[in-house]
């Protein structure tokens, strides 16, 4: 209903005369008539109809004017409709209408007088328009008030998903100030760096981390004001000391007042880039080494039958023959050095189960009779088998090297002494196999002790490429296990041992053999044994 | 039954090796008969007279490994012996009765033929 809404004006009377001529008095008003003839009737109107004011005749036969009121008070959607009474008022109406405080209530006396009546029905008729058009705005402005809080309310709702979001986020984001104080951290940067959103916030984000920069920090400052971004790798030390290296993307907020950084973690990710181009060259050295292998050793085979033929060739004077005998011995150098390196082997193609104990057997009896030339005493003292899984040629090779050597410091004779047991870690949790073994010979002089595993370092003389030492500890440091040594002098003897520790070992690393065309078969140094 | 009445068929695709590994074995007391390819060893096989086989592995038409097998598929009994300067031991290599490297030199080579020849009731 707007201002110009038409007012329903209910007339009941039961006399046609009567309503006829309050029409025509009403007319004027230009409201909405309403005739009914009896209060059932008027009720009838009062549901149908929205009614402004209801103009009530008091005396009408069945019920009259005051019962009609009555009724219409008991009814929740008239309780406050405006009623006029017309009526000869009579000192007990007036009692009456003065009892009726709920809703408008007035009345007008017989006769009525036009201008009053029309006066009286048009007050009630716009107070009711009034009251219809405040209403009206009121819900219209309620309505407003829901969807406005519905919309904060979806609102709140996004920004929380959001920063629930981000807290999923596993990058470190931080959002700081131009000043580098923290404003914004989420787990991802707790988890990263180790510090809580409490400790940090506020704190200086680059003094805390102790950020060093790819390049000049102005440079990169420049960079974000000119373009709104930066990215670059950043290296930085968390709360515990441990260094990390993050891919940054910098990104500079619309207003200027503030940086926001994503941070990823790169570090495990570099070092196994760094793991795949070592292996990849690694991997590529063996392959040339391979080419090499088979160009040097068919003409390195030719040269060696060449120098065969030459032995005790009869046209040879003594010079002759002394001058191939020199070229033989410094050919077999070279096919030392080439079966050392680029040998071939016959290793299994998966780590299998090795019984060390076995091994071991299997060198000594290979050098059983060359020990006993040499006047060597042999102590074993196997506690355990020895079980590892690993590659049974290479181990091989390492223990032969370090018996050979063993055999080689006691060219007068001594005792070698080859002792495997297995060691329990704490709590029975992790064990590892132990191997030492042990020599009564020459010893290790201090100043070659730290020499000892380096390439090419060799003691002795003539023969010896210095790398048996290195190309074992190699192997084993690949089964996550270690080569020691010690020597120590006692009553005039040395003793040196070595020993060998493989761990239980974690089959992910091993899946190949450690030098894949470094190791050689046992078979092929029979009578022949390593260096350093 | 002395070297000298032993004949031992060698096989390489490169004739200077060859020759000299046929010189070496000569100065041993072996007979010998010489095969450029896997091809002609298998013809010079046919002609008989041969107690061993004696071959490179790398070879262009048919390989040291390819050739034992063909060897032996007919010949079970035929000792065959592959000498290689390759870096590794084929997956195959069990075909021959041995695998050895030319690195070795001569004295692997002769004890090598010795033990393969024993293995199979020769007696020297």
């Amino acid at each position: 209903m707007n201002d110009h809404d038409l007012a329903n004006i209910l007339m009941v009377d039961d006399q046609p005369g009567k309503l006829m001529s309050y029409e025509a008095i009403l007319g004027t008003l230009g409201e909405n008539l309403i005739k009914a003839r009896s209060a059932r009737e008027a009720l009838d109107q009062l549901l149908r109809n929205d009614i402004a004011v209801v103009l009530m005749d008091v005396s009408m036969p069945e019920i009259d004017g005051f019962e009609l009121a009555e009724m219409m008070r008991q009814h929740p959607r008239f309780q406050k409709t405006a009623i006029i009474f017309i009526s000869a008022v009579h000192l007990t109406d007036v009692d009456r209408i003065k009892g009726y405080r709920s809703g408008a209530v007035d009345y007008i006396s017989v006769p009525v007088i036009p201008e009053l009546l029309r006066a009286k029905v048009s007050v009630f008729a716009e107070l009711h328009r009034k009251n219809r058009q405040l209403e009206r705005l009121n819900s219209e402005l309620e309505k407003r008030v829901e969807e406005r809080t519905a919309q904060l309310r979806e609102n709140e709702d996004l920004l929380r998903e959001r920063a629930d979001l981000l807290e999923l986020a596993t990058e470190a984001i931080i959002v700081r100030d131009m000043n580098g104080a923290i404003l914004y951290w989420n787990s991802g940067a707790e988890a990263l760096y180790g510090w809580r959103r409490e400790e940090i916030l506020g704190e200086s984000v680059h003094e805390v981390l102790q950020t060093r920069f790819p390049a000049e920090f102005s440079t990169i400052q420049t960079e974000l004001h000119e373009t709104g971004q930066w990215e670059g790798n950043l290296t930085q030390i968390t709360r515990d000391g441990h260094e990390v290296i993050v891919a940054c993307r910098k990104a500079l907020k619309a207003d200027g007042n503030a940086i926001l950084e994503i941070n990823r973690d790169i570090t495990a990710q570099l070092k196994t880039e760094d793991a795949l181009r070592k292996t990849e060259r690694l991997a590529a050295m063996g392959r040339v080494a391979g080419i090499i292998a088979h160009e040097i050793n068919n003409p390195l085979e030719a040269i060696t039958n060449t120098f065969y033929l030459l032995r005790d060739h009869p046209s040879l004077d003594d010079e002759a023959r002394y001058y191939a005998k020199l070229g033989e011995e410094e050919l077999l150098r070279v096919a030392h050095i080439t079966r050392q390196t680029l040998g071939f082997y016959r290793e299994s193609r998966h780590p299998v189960q090795v019984s060390i104990s076995g091994l071991l057997d299997e060198i000594l009896e290979l050098q059983m009779r060359r020990m006993e030339f040499s006047s060597i005493q042999l102590e074993k003292q196997y506690r355990s088998i020895g079980t590892v899984q690993g590659f049974p040629v290479e181990l091989k090779q390492v223990f032969l090297n370090l018996i050979g050597n063993a055999a080689q410091a006691m060219p007068e004779g001594g005792r070698l002494r080859l002792h495997v047991f297995e060691s329990r870690g704490r709590r029975n949790r992790t064990g590892a196999v132990c191997i030492s073994i042990c020599d009564t010979g020459t010893g290790i002089a201090p100043e070659n002790a730290k020499h000892l595993f380096e390439p090419f370092f060799t003691t002795k003389s003539t023969k010896g490429t210095g790398l048996g030492l290195w190309i074992s500890k190699g192997i084993i440091q690949k089964y996550g296990g270690s080569i020691r040594f010690r020597t120590l002098s006692r009553a005039g003897r040395n003793v040196t041992c070595f020993q060998v520790t493989l761990p239980d070992v974690d089959l992910q690393k091993i899946k190949e053999p450690a030098f894949a065309s470094m190791t050689v078969p046992a078979e092929d140094m029979a009578g022949d044994f390593d260096d350093h | 039954m002395t070297t000298d009445r032993i004949t031992i068929l060698v096989v390489d695709d490169e004739n200077v090796p060859r020759m000299l590994r046929c010189l070496i074995l000569q100065k041993q007391g072996y007979q010998i008969v010489a095969a450029d390819s896997g091809r002609k060893a298998l013809q010079l096989l046919a002609d008989g007279g041969i107690d061993l086989v004696l071959s490179d592995q790398m070879m262009p038409s048919m390989t040291g490994t390819e050739l034992a097998r063909t060897i032996k598929a007919s010949r079970p009994s035929m000792p065959v012996i592959l000498i290689s300067g390759v870096n590794e031991i084929p997956a195959d290599a069990s075909c021959a009765d041995r695998f050895i490297s030319k690195v070795g030199g001569p004295e692997l080579l002769f004890e090598t033929i010795s033990e393969v020849l024993a293995a199979y009731g020769y007696t020297l």
